[in-house]
């Protein structure tokens, strides 16, 4: 499968590795996905009726800006949100069930199946214990080895993050090492227990661009030689062009647009995806006004009754503000939110060379 | 309305070999030890020059002292060695009157859109603070200019009686920028101003900023770590690193021809939003040493990819080239 | 008896607005404001009224906390005490508050050396307990109300400046302090209009707080004979009156206590409603 100019994804490697999961296709498969959160200001409806699938090896961006919902999706995925939150909607892991297991059982999950790795290394990993503490404690938890194989496989994990010198940093603390090394620690540890799926929020945004730019290689890397789906939250749209395959662009809780990287990036559907891709500078344009999406996002305890992003709209219209639009597919890998999507495509065409 | 810049005309600011060194806190024990005081370099030489009227744009990566660098121009930190230049004296030597003076006309916008204004006192309050300490207007004309300055930055007039809770960070950036223009400045730094704002939010206050440089004839000093950003509003761009300036020249011409490797890493590694761009190699390996003891030589030795014998001892200067730029490079 | 009617009828109206705590915290310190200024208005006999007839009486519809060894009624004086104590509570927390939070604010914004001899100050005065430290410095002074006040003066502001300090030194790492560093504006007006507003609500809480200690403290006091001094009505004064009779004459002993755990109570509360309502953002 070709998805981009050039760059052919490993698939036939991966499909050569023994995996007990389902044979068909989705690694997960969520479908409305709600989570609303009780404050003492009211309830926040974080997010409604979110509904993705990953493929095996495939790296899925969701992106949007704060209060999109984009962590809360990620957290919702294997309840590791606050108590005050109510989490409701399928999610099929492997085929199995995800949303009803018992808490112990899903403990099981985390961490060996499915692993996540946060945007603060210094705040996920803890302060007074060593790197190989740390490890060690993934990999007794999640595998079968003894304390010398242990060892070794630690050495093997930092090796394959990219961390020099592995058997020497093992015994550092966390304090010791850089951001990015921090980063590629917390991945190492993310990997101990072998997970098929990694959920990653925003783990690129604290760091420096040259640093970053090492971290998605490292993630394109472990991808093709493990096999493994990511699903990457990020704010970013570049990263999500230099490391997605699909994304999904998720406003006010919900997803108005997913799709493959190439599509979107070149032809957005949703006026907000429009929006955020334009107000990012382009070579050529120095000087003039960025265009930029007018007002600000609605509050999530207080949504409108239709399109939440209708009241910054250039389209919108009467019933854009009276009814929600549902998700529709354009194409077998494309839907959009959006009532006047195909009428804004044929406004947009005589643009588009 | 900006006025022409001519060759001969001094600098606004000029920034002259300045060190901003700070010491680490040693305890007792270390002290016993007989152990030599350490000093972060924040910044180690740095030559600059600003000309009036141009927005002058600073990128580099943490620990590269652009923020140090943006807090010495406004005064807020001192010079170690070296010095700064505003208008041609010597800003440390500015006291009293004199200094309050440069403080107006030297202002700073800050990065932190939720620390940077005091949680108890209205945007009203702040401004007339600001007006009546510098005697901008008469008293009774102060609520007048204070309109005048919420309609400058976009922001409708019931903000005055508002306290900054009430705000997005999207606006109190705009209030912080209406406090710094409040005392009329001719020069604007401007530290990560939108780096904490989300990405929509930050079109419409650099849009903001634009406005007002050609309005206001303002020279900007952009400091930031967003490349694209930068190269949207920037006449001239200098790139740092550890402490020092590695290259500096004319936005169009450093970004489609940089001469110095760091700088061509720092653009490489720049996700694009073309996924065609998408290549195998990182741009720049290795890690950032340590500001308590930078390398010998050409700091960038360490992971330069065309380093030599004589860039890991002897440390470039910043020197003119054929097309403009200054770079700071024994390859280039 | 107008006031206490009073009181009920505000709190229908207040109670939907104000969690239970609060007002609670808001009618004892009405109540206690009511018998400082208004005692005859609660207690209708004199405190000082001897009356043999009825020594050692307990607690009755004719005296509501009995009598003591002479007579007197327990209930005006503990009454009448509140007068007293709350001015205790007052004056022995007024000049720390304000002195210290002056010296806070100094030494966290200018640091340096300043604050290192103040580490050191701080250091020496919590190694000792406060109460020791008050008892010496009015052994010296002499026993009386005066003398309290001077030796807590002298001790208990390194509290409120510790505080200050502490707030001020975050603060000032806050960008809004920068600005008004660039902003050319004095070391004077930043301390004063711009950091000690945000600071002010540490010290006010923190001197509810005080006030309900102060108010055993000078209790204290005034049980050990140290602080107001017989036959002024003290809550302490009277706890120590009636030790004797414990076990004869409880009510003495067991009623003024009362009256110091519920205004130390009110207080507490009120300091806690102050942190909430004066949190910026909160209204």
């Amino acid at each position: 499968m070709r998805w981009l100019n050039g760059y052919v994804p490993a698939i036939t490697r991966i499909e050569s590795m023994n995996n007990q999961s389902n044979s068909d296709g989705a690694l997960l498969q969520v479908t409305g996905l709600n989570t609303r959160i009780k404050t003492s200001r009211g309830e926040l409806r974080a997010i409604q009726d979110v509904s993705l699938t990953l493929e095996k090896g495939e790296i899925l961006g969701l992106v949007g800006e704060s209060g999109s919902g984009k962590s809360v999706t990620l957290r919702s995925l294997l309840k590791l949100m606050p108590p005050s939150a109510e989490i409701s909607g399928s999610v099929k892991w492997q085929g199995r069930e995800l949303s009803t297991l018992s808490s112990s059982a899903l403990r099981s999950v985390r961490g060996r199946e499915i692993a996540v790795i946060f945007q603060e290394p210094m705040i996920a990993l803890n302060p007074v214990l060593t790197v190989w503490r740390q490890i060690e404690e993934s990999l007794h938890a999640h595998t079968d080895l003894n304390r010398k194989q242990r060892r070794r496989r630690a050495i093997e994990l930092l090796t394959q993050v990219g961390i020099p010198a592995p058997e020497s940093r093992l015994d550092d603390y966390p304090h010791q090492f850089s951001g990015g090394m921090r980063q590629r620690v917390m991945i190492a540890i993310a990997l101990a227990g072998d997970p098929r799926l990694l959920l990653a929020d925003e783990p690129t945004t604290a760091l420096d661009v040259t640093i970053q730019e090492q971290i998605l290689k490292l993630l394109l890397n472990l991808r093709d030689e493990l096999g493994m789906g990511i699903i990457f939250v990020t704010h970013d749209l570049g990263v999500v062009a230099q490391l997605c395959d699909r994304v999904a662009v998720m406003y006010a809780g919900r997803i108005v647009e997913t799709g493959p990287v190439n599509a979107i990036l070149r032809q957005p559907h949703h006026p907000y995806t429009q929006g955020l891709i334009a107000s990012v500078p382009q070579a050529g344009d120095e000087g003039t006004p960025l265009l930029s999406i007018e007002g600000t996002p609605p509050s999530l305890l207080d949504l409108p009754q239709g399109c939440s992003f209708s009241s910054r709209c250039v389209h919108s219209t009467e019933v854009c503000r009276q009814r929600l639009p549902e998700l529709v597919k354009l194409s077998e890998h494309q839907q959009v939110a959006c009532h006047h999507h195909l009428h804004i495509q044929q406004q947009r065409q005589p643009e588009e060379v | 309305m900006s006025e022409t810049i001519t060759p001969r005309e001094i600098p606004i600011i000029s920034v002259e070999d300045a060190m901003v060194h700070f010491p680490v806190k040693r305890s007792q024990i270390q002290r016993l030890q007989g152990k030599p005081k350490q000093f972060v370099q924040a910044l180690n030489g740095v030559r600059l020059e600003i000309t009036r009227g141009e927005t002058l744009g600073i990128v580099g990566e943490s620990g590269c002292g652009k923020s140090t660098l943006a807090r010495t121009l406004v005064g807020l930190l001192s010079a170690t060695d070296g010095r700064v230049r505003f208008k041609g004296q010597d800003i440390a030597t500015l006291v009293g009157q004199a200094r309050r003076s440069f403080n107006r006309q030297v202002q700073m916008i800050f990065q932190d859109p939720y620390g940077s204004l005091n949680p108890r006192m209205t945007v009203g309050q702040m401004l007339s603070e600001a007006l009546s300490v510098h005697d901008m207007r008469p008293k009774h004309a102060i609520p007048a200019r204070i309109l005048e300055l919420m309609d400058l930055v976009r922001l409708p007039a019931d903000s005055i009686d508002k306290l900054p809770h009430e705000f997005s960070g999207g606006q109190r950036q705009r209030i912080g920028i209406s406090r710094a223009l409040a005392v009329e400045p001719e020069v604007l730094v401007a530290d990560e101003l939108v780096s904490a704002l989300d990405v929509s939010v930050q079109a419409q206050v650099v849009n903001l900023l634009l406005d007002l440089q050609n309005k206001l004839s303002l020279t900007v000093l952009f400091v930031a770590h967003d490349l694209r950003l930068v190269r949207h509003i920037s006449h001239r761009v200098a790139v740092m690193y550890l402490g020092e300036v590695v290259e500096v020249g004319d936005t169009q011409t450093l970004y489609r021809t940089p001469l110095h490797p760091y700088t061509q890493a720092l653009l490489r590694a720049a996700p694009s939003l073309d996924p065609a761009a998408r290549g195998k190699n990182v741009s720049l390996t290795g890690e950032l040493p340590s500001p308590l003891s930078p390398p010998a030589g050409c700091r960038f030795h360490t992971r330069c990819p065309h380093v030599t014998d004589r860039c890991r001892v002897e440390r470039p200067v910043l020197t003119l080239k054929a097309s403009g730029q200054k770079v700071a490079c024994h390859w280039a | 008896m107008t006031t206490l009617i009073l009181s009920r009828s505000l709190t229908r109206s207040w109670r939907k607005r104000l969690p239970w705590p609060t007002l609670l915290g808001v009618l004892i310190l009405l109540f206690s404001l009511t018998a400082a200024f208004f005692p005859a208005w609660i207690a209708p006999h004199d405190p000082l009224q001897f009356d043999y007839r009825a020594i050692l009486k307990g607690p009755s519809a004719q005296h509501l906390f009995g009598t003591d060894n002479f007579g007197r009624d327990i209930f005006a004086r503990v009454i009448y005490a509140y007068r007293i104590d709350l001015q205790i509570a007052l004056f022995t927390t007024l000049f720390p508050m304000m002195f210290g939070t002056l010296a806070g604010l100094l030494v966290g914004f200018y640091g340096g050396i300043a604050e290192t001899l103040f580490q050191r100050v701080v250091d020496a005065v919590i190694t000792f307990p406060l109460l020791v430290l008050v008892i010496a410095i009015v052994a010296i002074l002499g026993p009386g109300l005066k003398s309290m006040y001077i030796a807590v003066g002298i001790i208990y502001w390194v509290f409120y400046a510790r505080l200050i300090a502490g707030e001020v030194s975050v603060q000032k790492r806050l960008d809004y302090v920068a600005a008004g560093q660039v902003m050319g504006y004095s070391h004077l007006r930043i301390i004063f209009r711009h950091l000690l507003p945000n600071v002010v609500t540490a010290t006010l809480v923190y001197w509810m707080t005080d006030m309900a200690l102060s108010i055993l403290l000078g209790s204290s006091l005034g049980y050990l004979g140290l602080g107001a001094q017989p036959p002024t009505a003290e809550w302490g004064v009277l706890i120590s009156s009636g030790k004797n009779f414990m076990d004869t004459a409880w009510w003495i002993t067991i009623f003024p206590g009362v009256a110091i755990v519920l205004t130390g109570l009110g207080f507490s509360l009120i300091g806690d409603a102050l942190a909430e309502w004066l949190r910026p953002g909160n209204h």
